[in-house]
């Protein structure tokens, strides 16, 4: 369930619940296709990205994940389960998840694409503790650095591809500290 | 604090643009003969991967002079190890992309001067140093690999570097919530 750090591309996103899946097939409708149905299926074959068409499927699927990434730290913080030290890192990686929303959406306002705002309502299941927290987010981000990590090369843009670059290892440094809070390998 | 450190990525940092600048100039002289080779065509990624297997050399030599020092607790040899042969992995990928497209893989030093190592702390802050410069360089040259099957190679190494720089961090008490940034 938990692959490590190096496991291969291959690895299946996990499945996002089935409301979901739908948003996400109407979202693919209006972005490129392939990427977003890459998120949703983890299969390889539908990466079609090359195109400038591409690259602002890869957007709207990015900033989708980074939507969802600022909630899922805010329910977090909110439920008030969390450690002041857990809490301090969290707010952290929250902020640099707002950072990368921001950077795609001003990315595709310049490229003439109105950016989608997030969800009414992200099912996150009970958060009942502060593990139930961590591993949450460690979810996002292992979901995240697969996405990024698979999508990069398809990205053809230099300038997305560097701010990708940027995105891509930030998600890792949370994926391998919160590895480390969960008790989870990262060697 | 970490002045020299910085210093020393600045450095290898440094060195990739300036190689990155060199394989434009390549290219562009290539430019006006006819339709450009392979080997050519992607000079500036072998250039580039060049110098990210210098770096690898380097991190494999000095998880060597870690775990022979003998400092490390059975733990951090075991972490040591375990990043060592991610090194030497790396350094395979590398080695056959530069072959591929018509480059020489260049060969580690026969020395490397990795200053006094006196503790496991010492080694540590070393591997720490080392782990961030590469994650600085491949961070700063992803973006200007033009073979996609070379930058495909290179996203996995990247985020290894990532990986290591900060369970190092970690293990020394450094702030892991700070963004690198290019």
């Amino acid at each position: 369930m938990y692959p490590g750090p190096s496991t291969s591309q291959e690895t299946q996103l996990s499945l996002e619940p089935e409301s979901t899946r739908r948003k996400w097939l109407r979202l693919a409708s209006t972005a490129g296709a392939g990427a977003v149905l890459f998120l949703l299926t983890g299969n390889r074959k539908l990466l079609h990205a090359e195109s400038l068409e591409g690259d602002l499927g890869i957007l709207t699927a990015a900033l989708y994940l980074e939507h969802e990434a600022v909630a899922a730290y805010q329910a977090g913080a909110e439920s008030k389960l969390l450690s002041p030290g857990v809490l301090k890192v969290a707010v952290s990686f929250q902020d640099d998840h707002k950072y990368h929303r921001d950077g795609i959406s001003g990315v595709l306002k310049s490229l003439g694409v109105e950016p989608r705002g997030p969800e009414n309502h992200y099912d996150f299941g009970r958060l009942r503790s502060e593990k139930d927290i961590l591993r949450l987010a460690r979810d996002r981000e292992n979901g995240a650095v697969l996405a990024y990590g698979t999508l990069a090369s398809n990205i053809l843009t230099k300038a997305v591809l560097n701010f990708g670059a940027n995105v891509l290892v930030d998600e890792v440094r949370h994926r391998t500290v919160l590895n480390a809070a969960l008790s989870m390998p990262n060697y | 604090m970490f002045t020299q450190e910085r210093i020393a990525n600045a450095i290898s940092r440094r060195q990739l643009l300036k190689v990155g600048g060199a394989s434009a100039a390549i290219a562009t002289f290539t430019a006006g003969s006819a339709l450009p080779t392979e080997a050519e065509k992607y000079a500036g990624d072998v250039a580039i991967l060049n110098v990210a297997l210098g770096l690898e050399h380097q991190a494999i030599a000095a998880y060597d002079a870690g775990a022979q020092s003998k400092l490390l607790s059975p733990d951090q040899l075991k972490i040591a190890l375990s990043f060592q042969n991610d090194h030497k992995r790396h350094r395979e990928a590398l080695t056959k992309y530069i072959r591929r497209f018509g480059g020489t893989p260049v060969e580690p030093k026969s020395n490397y001067d990795f200053g006094a190592i006196a503790s496991a702390a010492d080694v540590v802050k070393l591997a720490q140093r080392l782990e961030e410069g590469a994650e600085g360089a491949y961070l700063a040259n992803a973006g200007k690999l033009e073979n996609r099957e070379i930058l495909n190679a290179a996203v996995p190494i990247l985020e290894d570097e990532v990986r290591h720089n900060t369970v190092f961090k970690q293990l020394l008490s450094m702030d892991v919530t700070q963004r690198l940034k290019y």
